[in-house]
């Protein structure tokens, strides 16, 4: 089955999406700062990264960019989750090299929708 | 004529009754049409001839003349008859009469019936006297109207509700200064009087201040403070004119008292910011506490769901629908905390809009999804009209969709078992882009004229049971509302009650940025690289790195993010960003540490930092060399104008400021940095080519014209003479009164002429950033 890097800082939030995400069938990673996500992303190489974008340490625009950075980690489909539908926020994740963009509170047939989608692409 | 045939037939006038012949005929025809009443006594004081006007002016009973009388007579019958006034002892009268007989002596008379009359008596040799009586009715009013004239003009003069002067022109002396004036400063005139104008103010400046208004072209009204004694400030408009005075060219000034006004003006200005600071913070605490409100409505929302999902695998359907009713509540509460926030940035013009091509068909699909179950609940059937050959239109693609969205949801909250129907269409009209309409009908309850009326108010639903019956923040029409507008488009709605309403929409299939006039202009001056620009942002809250993210990811800077000072400073030192954003309360170092050893440390020291925080001590942020300081809630127009400040680049976004005035200089400046621009200054035409001769062209130049060393019609001649600047963009601000001439020479040599006293310094900014042509359409970089 397909492995998600979920890349959250809020406790709630990454124990909801994550449950969810089990219970769909993915396999889960977990990173709490954009830091570890990069991190994890480079050593576990996971099938798709679902990215908050204000994240401590590094935020997600520039996790992105990193993991886009990076040779290895390049080719994961990233999906940046914020907060309310703002769209400047949309275009600042998708101009940092984000795949697509959903917004938090998160649908989850429309999440599903998108990672299914890139997933397909990428596979 | 008759009268004087009478007279002379019936009334034995004794020049005529001596029958002297020829000349006594000549003579009494002289005493008869003689202008003045003429009477003559013998020495014993009897009346011996008299003339026509004597008669008519004494009006004399006709047998006074017809037989003797003398001179007391006369006396005793007038007196009898009054013409002394009452209570008087006639036999009194008489003795002071007769007494001055004996020398000439002249006294007025009023007669009852209200004439004058002026009598002369003088003593004739042999005795007796001649008495000639003169009308001076006539004379008397005349004289008694002008000096009422007089009184009545004095008493303007006093009481007048403003000041006046009247000032010598050669000499400056006050010459006349009215109780207008008085009142004004609350001292006495005199205290003027007959001083220079410049002597009488509080300062040899303030009076030359004051005789150059006076002198200045008579046009001019001019504000002028004068101070009372005890220093309190008057301020006034002073209004001035030519005048002769007593012979000589004098100027007659007034001053009218506008220190109401004034502080009116400035209690204003003053309930303006703060009406502006306050809707500032209004705006940040309101995203701050959406922010705040949304994160644990995210829980409610969230977890709800997984125990739903739980609840239905367990097969507990009574659980599945208590949690599916928390989970509606939940997002029905955070359609309404949005919609506050949207509104909130519409209405602090912070809402930004972002062009993109958008396809009709996936854009109109993407809107069915969403709204489909909402038709489901109210039994309502969605019928969607959209050719698949539609094609697309440049607008923005959230606001178009949350459009739809609010319309297609209001339909379906106020139709039950109808029909609610979405259709799209192009329209085409002549040349051009044509528009696209959308139209949402539906078969539901529908509003009278008057809930039409007050549709798009915000908070006012067609009627306020409506939120109780149908939920509702009422913000969605207004929401709409503004979103199209900024779209450039328009929206209609027409109505019958009972039988249905029908939404219009109508977008331009281009939208231009004109059609946004809130948004500010913060994409003038960005340098055409910027996407080689990093920028710093250091700061613990999460909201000011999303802000800053925003507004400048937008505009092509690349952003690094820290949040706190240890971070911050190591990824200075790996990779020196070229401009860096500092809060000050953070945790671990405070932001005054790293600002301290940036500056220590010479691969650091060069970067321009701007302190973006809530503690307002701008002068310690000087001193440890901060570059610039702000004070949160962060402004992001000024923001952006200063990091564009101090974005490396060519000149564009820079305006060249010729002036001699270091003030002026300083406001202009001010105010195009406000608009996005940067500033750089010269003090005259020399200094502004030799500016020009170092740096690349910027994108205008705001010239003076009279200034020392080279003014501004030299400095334009020079320009235009060199072909790296012929083309140069110039704009006039000058306070000169320009001749035909002048005028078009600038004409043919300039952009614009703009007039100082004409021109708010203020609303230069926006008005150069539109001219230097930098505003740009802000497009998202979706691409």
């Amino acid at each position: 089955m397909a492995t998600i890097l979920l890349v959250e800082d809020n406790e709630m939030n990454r124990d909801m999406l994550s449950r969810r995400l089990l219970r769909n069938g993915f396999e889960v990673l977990l990173a709490v700062d954009g830091q570890q996500g990069v991190d994890l992303a480079s050593a576990r190489r996971p099938d798709i990264i679902l990215m908050d974008m204000s994240l401590p340490v590094l935020d997600g625009w520039e996790a992105t960019r990193r993991v886009k950075a990076n040779p290895a980690t390049a080719a994961i489909p990233v999906i940046a989750l914020t907060a309310h539908a703002m769209e400047q926020d949309r275009a600042a994740a998708l101009a940092a090299g984000c795949d697509d963009f959903d917004t938090k509170p998160v649908e989850l047939p429309r999440l599903m929708g998108k990672i299914r989608a890139l997933l397909g692409e990428a596979g | 004529m008759g009268s004087d045939a009478e007279q002379r037939e019936g009334e034995a006038c004794p020049f005529d009754a001596g029958g002297l012949g020829r000349e006594a005929t000549l003579l009494r025809a002289t005493l008869e049409n003689m202008a003045q009443g003429v009477a003559m006594y013998d020495a014993n004081y009897r009346l011996v001839t008299w003339n026509r006007l004597f008669r008519e002016y004494l009006d004399m009973p006709d047998e006074f003349f017809t037989s003797a009388h003398t001179f007391q007579d006369y006396i005793r019958y007038l007196g009898a008859r009054g013409e002394f006034g009452d209570d008087i002892d006639i036999e009194q009268v008489l003795a002071k009469r007769v007494a001055q007989l004996d020398h000439p002596h002249r006294f007025e008379r009023t007669r009852p019936d209200g004439t004058v009359l002026e009598v002369r008596r003088d003593p004739v040799p042999g005795g007796g006297f001649i008495a000639i009586y003169t009308d001076i009715t006539e004379r008397k009013l005349a004289e008694m109207k002008l000096r009422e004239d007089e009184e009545q003009l004095r008493a303007i003069d006093a009481a007048a509700p403003v000041g006046l002067i009247i000032v010598d022109r050669a000499s400056h002396t006050l010459l006349h200064v009215n109780g207008g004036v008085e009142r004004l400063l609350g001292r006495p005139a005199a205290a003027f009087t007959g001083r220079p104008v410049e002597d009488v103010l509080d300062s040899p400046e303030r009076g030359r201040e004051l005789w150059d208004i006076l002198s200045g072209p008579p046009s001019e009204r001019r504000e002028f403070v004068l101070l009372r004694p005890d220093g309190t400030p008057v301020w006034t408009m002073v209004a001035h004119g030519d005048l002769d005075f007593r012979g000589a060219p004098a100027i007659i000034a007034t001053f009218v008292d506008i220190t109401d006004r004034v502080k009116m003006e400035q209690d204003l200005r003053d309930a303006k910011e703060a009406a502006e600071s306050a809707s500032q913070v209004k705006s940040a605490f309101l995203a701050n506490m959406s922010h705040e409100l949304r994160t644990p409505l995210n829980a409610i929302i969230g977890y709800s769901e997984i125990l739903s999902e739980d609840a239905a695998d367990n097969g507990d359907t009574a659980m599945v629908a208590d949690l599916d009713k928390i989970q509606a509540a939940g997002k029905h509460l955070l359609g309404l905390i949005n919609d506050i926030l949207d509104l909130s940035k519409i209405e602090a013009g912070r809402m930004d809009v972002y062009l993109e091509q958008v396809f009709l068909n996936r854009t109109v699909d993407e809107v069915r999804t969403i709204v489909s179950p909402m038709m489901e609940k109210n039994g309502n059937r969605l019928v969607i009209d959209c050719p698949l050959d539609l094609g697309s239109l440049r607008t923005d693609v959230t606001k178009l969709k949350q459009s739809l969205i609010n319309l297609l949801s209001n339909a379906a909250k106020f139709t039950k078992d109808g029909q609610v129907s979405l259709t799209v269409t192009r329209q085409h009209s002549g040349e051009g882009p044509g528009s696209v309409r959308f139209e949402v009908r539906d078969t539901g309850i529908g509003m009278t004229e008057e809930q039409i009326g007050r549709l798009f108010q915000a908070f006012t639903q067609a009627d306020s049971s409506t939120t109780r019956n149908f939920g509702g923040t009422g913000l969605g029409l207004t929401i709409t509302k503004h979103f199209v507008a900024m779209l450039g488009g328009t929206i209609l709605v027409t109505s019958v009650p009972g039988e249905g309403s029908t939404f219009l929409i109508e977008l331009p299939a281009e939208a231009a940025v004109a059609a946004e006039p809130a948004k500010p202009l913060v994409d003038a001056g960005a340098p055409a690289d910027a996407g080689a620009i990093t920028v710093l942002v250091v700061d613990d809250d999460p909201a000011v790195h999303e802000v800053l993210a925003a507004t400048l990811g937008k505009e092509g800077y690349v952003l690094r993010h820290a949040r706190d000072g240890i971070d911050a400073l190591d990824i200075m030192r790996r990779d020196p960003p070229d401009i860096v954003t500092l809060d000050v309360m953070m945790p671990k170092i405070d932001g005054w540490s790293v600002l301290g050893i940036m500056k220590s440390e010479p691969e650091l020291a060069h970067i321009p930092v701007i302190m973006l925080t809530i503690v307002d001590d701008r002068n310690l942020g000087y001193a440890l060399g901060a570059s610039e300081y702000m004070t949160k809630p962060i402004d992001r127009q000024r923001l952006l104008g200063l990091i564009h400040k101090f974005t490396p680049g060519d000149g564009a976004g820079q305006v060249l400021v010729v002036d001699d005035d270091p003030d002026v200089r300083a406001m202009v400046r001010a105010a195009i940095e406000d608009g996005g621009l940067h500033a750089a200054e010269a003090g005259n035409g020399r200094e502004a080519l030799a500016w020009l001769n170092v740096h690349p062209a910027p994108s205008l130049v705001l010239l003076d014209l009279m200034m020392p060393v080279m003014d501004g019609f030299t400095f334009l001649s020079e320009a235009r003479a060199n072909p790296a600047h012929a083309d140069l963009p110039i704009v006039v601000l000058t306070a000169k009164e320009l001749t035909e001439a002048e005028r078009s020479y600038l004409a043919q040599n300039t952009l614009l002429i703009l007039n100082k006293s004409a021109q708010p310094i203020g609303t230069l900014g926006a008005a150069l950033a539109a001219i230097a042509g930098r505003s740009k359409v802000a497009t998202g970089r979706a691409g």
